[in-house]
């Protein structure tokens, strides 16, 4: 495609009052030698698009270049079929961060129109990916409520799902129940279990395929196109599916480690779910036959303790209600006792709390100090009543129950890198695989594991903040209790959000678009294979497994896996990876086209590298808040900062740039990178950086990096007159003006 | 937390079974600790006596609710009550836990008179039975019979105290002259009860009250006029289940139902600014707020001026739940508080509807020295000087 490229400076929001608008024309017409520089000053009414949009179909432009507001607002006015689109940002981040028709603020305008000259003669209109043989069939694991829910969901609809479940019947945990927790008004008592009616609507339901007392042996391929093996009675079906959801919910914690509570060692000391047994075959008695007249709930069995299950399993408080409700209704008389920590009944659970509380149970919160056996097997219980300020202990009790808290199914197994690690990877000082158990639910054929990656206390990882459904597994979507501890209520919202997500996903793969968050992006990395080392970087730190290995060791990507971040852009050392819209040295070039003044004019320049998730959008608001900050600073927005290439450290520093400010999302365990890993990995990059930068006797901290998340963006005036003033300090960049 | 308290299932049942029929209903928030008027004053008392925890005892049947001084320290002025989250009826339960001592015959020290007192002479203040009726002297007051409309009846501490028989002699002034039918029975009757059973004497309170209701049965009372919200309280909520019902009204709630239908008319000037004190059994326990507030103003030069805290957040005098009788250290009396309240208003007179109350300000206005600068008036009394004038 011959460009022919079209700048467009918009004069509204006082830009025209604020900058020079002649001279920033003559950037684009004497400098960057375009066809076409047209001012308006109401660029995003519809005049302003119909001179656009008349350009492009009587003059031939293609190539448009629109110096005005940031690309976060507007993007939906600013949008032509067909060609190649950039914005400018003179708005949010020149006139309402500097002083108007300032010195520094219009070479700051121009160095911008520069950068967006330099980005737009890179692109190339991506060509969307196309699979083979993609289909839109939704594959569930695990056929409890949760996956039911999904299934049906699906159907309803207008897609097929396949439902695998591993036992002999569908209806999951909830089988196991006497009664369930109230959903219905007015929420003061258990209900009958109604799940064989959901199992009855999925069985009838023509596009719902199950497959029960199967398991899935191996899931191979990529959104839109993945083969999942079943085997089912012996024999081995294999589905082609579009999206996944992962239902395979969780377990009790293992009673056995609960000693200290007697269990194991007093044979009334049982579990939750012993007691839905029990109250199951009819009147609640004792193994001995002796009917319980008394009894204790022990909340917290395990959970909320750093020993155990360091987290709240969100169930068992409104469980033991329900249970306590078995006991009175069977004798009004009765004794209960709930010893709890803190009682969570979120929402219209509280009337259920209310009722057994007005039924006259009765409620110790603290600690358990020990549990004794009598010789009639009864139990007392010695506890500290926070509220009576004392330690009390029980009459004798025939039963305790303890309410032993979930464990998702996704934290069992081995670990899959435990055993993979070889004496060469221990020495690999680069960023370390996540962690994945052998946990027998998807059995992936990815090269990363065959499971989910796990994130805190085993749960498949999500982005709880910004998009909870979303995995480390493109096309995979966790749901229920396998992703964090809930409810049943809970389950059958968890499942309807889930199998929209992987609709979602079947629709965008099958027109080879991203899914979240860059959803809509037709651009997928390019391998220059040829010039492949096959050191595994990019199939290591893509944090989404989408790269797997050929069997001659190559990386073979899977486009429709990839979220489009950059990261493997970034990790490979050969540089060999790029996007038609996103490469290194597309970058590269932006960065040389920033105008460095020379020593004796006293401009430094620091070139910051933000993340567009966060750091952008919180650059953006300083300027809408009207926050003036330093006037040296030039942004370049990243995919994610995990894309980063330390080659572009070099290249500013060649160029003359005083300082460079990577600004990325915050990682570890409570992550907020929109890539889970990217400004991890960017951090781990630059602590190599510093010592070539200290051998090039640049000192390393010309580099910077700061964790800054968008309501963090009232900091950044002082964050980045702090780094002016340390680069002050060292002086101008000695490479300046060579 | 040392020593370990053993549950008492049995004791918390028999709590229970006492009356404390809420008591599994509280969630132990605490908001009526909080809300309790012994925050407000300073002390030894204010430092045990915490309501929630006596609750919480309660509900475990743990040693350590019956300790005598803090059992007997709630004014039942059911300020927590009111307030509670959870409807628990809190004063119900502080007198199923006391009922479960004094049950048992075991009162404290300073009540034991007061008993002794009711079961002797049918009122808690030791008087003669005969002198019952001394406070007649010199009124026209007729006895009650089946042709006259209400019984009056007047608080035991109107009948013997001196100072109180002034609020009974002006109740009865203010009703002849508003031409209200009405008559006495006081020779014959006894104490109403109420403070009796908040102490937690059932047994007393039912014998009392028995008497009561056979003597009003047998002389036909339908409609009762108290001079103490304390009796309309008693009259009103605990009679029914005895088989008392009648129509039972404080005399501020009729006269100012005669004072709109134009039958009283307070004609003399007093140009004073005036307060008024809401006895807590005339406002939150029987949500009586607007009545002595609308007489109050009828009065001719007089300018209502309202406490902080007025109406349902009113402080308690302190006087009720048997506490009228304990000896309390000056500088911790919940009094002492409403009449520093009062001059901050800069208000000539704080008026109030409750003999209990009257007692307890008068004392706090003494003892504070404020006597030149604010009255104590009963509302009767307040009422009266006008129509004198």
């Amino acid at each position: 495609m011959v460009k022919k490229t079209g700048v467009y400076i918009c004069t509204g929001c006082s830009l025209g009052e604020s900058l020079e608008i002649e001279s920033l024309s003559k950037v684009a017409t004497k400098e960057g030698k375009v066809p076409v520089c047209k001012t308006h000053p109401f660029l995003c009414g519809s005049e302003g698009v119909e001179l656009i949009k008349s350009d492009i179909e009587n003059e031939g432009v293609n190539t448009i270049l629109i110096a005005a507001c940031s690309p976060r607002v507007n993007y939906d006015v600013f949008e032509f079929d067909s060609v190649i689109m950039e914005r400018v940002n003179l708005r949010e981040q020149v006139i309402w961060s500097q002083t108007a028709n300032d010195e520094d603020t219009q070479m700051m305008a121009e160095d911008y129109l520069r950068m967006g000259l330099a980005k737009v003669k890179h692109i190339e209109l991506p060509e969307p990916y196309q699979g083979v043989n993609m289909v839109k069939t939704l594959l569930v694991v695990g056929g409890g409520l949760t996956g039911m829910t999904s299934a049906l969901e699906a159907a309803k609809a207008g897609y097929k799902a396949v439902l695998v479940e591993k036992s002999s019947a569908l209806g999951g945990w909830m089988n196991g129940l006497f009664k369930q927790v109230p959903r219905k008004a007015p929420y003061t008592a258990p209900e009958e279990v109604d799940v064989a009616e959901l199992i009855k609507e999925v069985e009838a339901n023509p596009d719902v395929t199950v497959y029960t007392g199967a398991e899935i042996l191996e899931i191979a391929g990529s959104p839109g196109m993945f083969d999942a093996s079943i085997s089912q009675n012996g024999a081995t079906i294999t589905e082609r599916v579009g999206s996944v959801v992962l239902a395979t919910g969780a377990v009790p914690y293992d009673p056995t480690k609960l000693d200290y509570l007697g269990y194991g060692k007093y044979e009334n000391v049982i579990t939750g779910l012993q007691m839905e047994e029990i109250a199951s075959k009819g009147k609640i008695v004792r193994p001995d036959g002796k009917e319980v007249q008394t009894i204790a709930f022990i909340q917290c069995a395990g959970s909320r303790d750093p020993e155990h299950l360091p987290y709240c399993s969100a169930t068992c408080c409104v469980e033991s209600l329900k249970q306590a409700s078995y006991i009175k209704e069977q004798n009004p008389e009765a004794n209960v006792f709930v010893f709890y920590k803190d009682m969570r009944t979120p929402g219209q659970y509280e009337r259920l709390y209310q009722q057994v509380q007005k039924d006259g149970s009765i409620f110790v919160r603290g600690e358990i100090k020990g549990i004794t056996e009598d010789g009639e097997k009864n139990l007392l219980i010695e506890a500290t009543d926070v509220l009576s300020g004392a330690t009390i202990s029980t009459e004798a009790v025939d039963m305790v129950v303890l309410a032993n808290g979930m464990v998702p199914t996704t934290a069992l197994g081995e670990d899959f890198a435990a055993k993979a690690d070889t004496e060469e990877d221990k020495k690999d000082d680069g960023p370390k695989p996540e962690v994945i158990l052998r946990s027998n639910l998807l059995n992936l054929s990815y090269r990363q594991g065959p499971e989910m990656p796990t994130l805190k206390y085993g749960f498949a990882d999500s982005h709880f903040i910004c998009f909870p459904y979303e995995t480390r597994r493109t096309g995979i979507y966790a749901a229920g209790s396998v992703r964090a501890p809930m409810d049943e209520l809970s389950s059958i919202e968890d499942a309807t959000g889930a199998t929209l997500k992987a609709i979602q996903c079947m629709e965008s793969s099958a027109q080879g678009m991203a899914v979240h968050p860059r959803v809509g992006d037709m651009s997928f990395p390019d391998f220059a294979m040829s010039r492949c080392t096959q050191c595994k970087r990019c199939t290591v730190e893509c944090p989404f497994g989408a790269i797997n290995e050929d069997d001659k060791f190559n990386p073979l990507p899977n486009p429709t896996r990839c979220r489009r971040c950059g990261i493997c852009m970034g990790a490979c050392p050969e540089r060999i990876i790029t996007f038609k819209n996103y490469s290194v040295p597309m970058i590269g070039n932006l960065i040389k086209s920033i105008e460095v003044p020379d020593e004796d004019e006293e401009k430094p320049r620091i070139l910051i590298f933000a993340c567009e998730n966060d750091a952008y959008p919180a650059l953006d608001m300083a300027g809408i808040n009207r926050l003036k900050y330093n006037a040296w600073v030039r942004v370049i927005p990243l995919r994610c900062l995990g894309s980063l290439s330390l080659v572009w450290i070099a290249d500013s520093m060649s160029a003359g740039i005083d300082g460079i400010y990577l600004l990325g999302c915050k990682h570890g365990d409570d992550y907020q990178c929109h890539f889970i890993k990217g400004s991890e990995l960017a951090e781990i990059r630059l602590s190599k950086v510093s010592e070539t930068l200290d051998r090039l006797d640049l000192d390393s901290e010309r580099v910077r990096m700061d964790q800054i998340s968008i309501t963090d963006y009232d900091k950044i005036p002082a964050m980045l007159d702090d780094f002016a003033a340390k680069l002050e300090e060292l002086g101008p960049n000695p490479y300046k003006g060579f | 937390m040392d020593e370990i308290k053993e549950v008492s299932l049995e004791m918390r049942e028999y709590i229970i079974s006492s009356g404390a029929e809420t008591l599994n209903w509280c969630m132990q928030c605490g908001l009526c600790t909080n809300l309790c008027p012994y925050r407000q004053v300073p002390g030894e008392l204010s430092e045990v006596f915490n309501i929630r925890k006596m609750q919480r005892q309660g509900q475990l049947g743990l040693e350590g609710f019956d300790d005598e001084e803090v059992l007997f320290a709630c004014v039942t002025c059911g300020m927590c009550q009111t307030n509670c989250p959870r409807s628990v009826e809190i004063i119900k339960n502080v007198r199923s836990m006391r009922n479960t001592i004094v049950g048992a015959g075991i009162l404290p020290g300073h009540l034991r008179p007061v008993a002794g007192s009711l079961h002797a002479n049918g009122n808690p203040w030791a008087g003669p039975r005969e002198k019952r009726a001394d406070w007649l002297e010199g009124l026209n007051v007729p006895e009650f019979t089946e042709g006259t409309e209400y019984l009056l009846y007047v608080c035991c501490t109107s009948c013997y105290d001196t100072r109180s028989q002034k609020i009974a002699k002006s109740v009865v002034k203010l009703l002849q002259q508003a031409g209200v039918s009405f008559g006495v029975l006081t020779a014959e009757e006894s104490c109403c009860g109420e403070t009796i059973r908040k102490i937690g004497d059932e047994e007393l309170f039912a014998k009392l009250a028995e008497s009561n209701i056979k003597l009003f049965n047998g002389k036909g009372v339908k409609k009762i006029i108290t001079t103490s919200p304390h009796c309309l309280y008693s009259f009103k909520q605990d009679y029914p289940e005895l088989g008392g019902e009648y129509e039972v009204m404080h005399y501020s709630e009729l006269l100012s139902e005669l004072l709109k239908e134009g039958k009283l008319s307070l004609p003399g000037e007093i140009a004073k600014k005036v307060t008024f004190h809401d006895p807590c059994y005339l406002g939150r326990h029987n949500l009586v707020y607007d009545a002595p507030r609308e007489l109050l103003q009828a009065v001719p030069g007089a300018e209502l001026v309202e406490l902080d805290r007025a109406k349902n957040k009113s402080l308690c005098c302190s006087g009720g739940g048997g506490r009228i009788w304990a000896e309390v250290p000056f500088g911790e009396r919940f009094g002492e508080l409403r009449i520093n309240d009062a001059v901050k208003q800069n208000a000539d007179i704080i008026v109030t509807a409750c003999p209990y109350c009257i007692t307890m300000l008068d004392d706090a206005c003494a003892g504070l020295e404020k006597n030149d600068v604010l009255k104590v008036m009963e509302m009767s009394e307040f009422l009266c000087e006008s129509l004198e004038k």
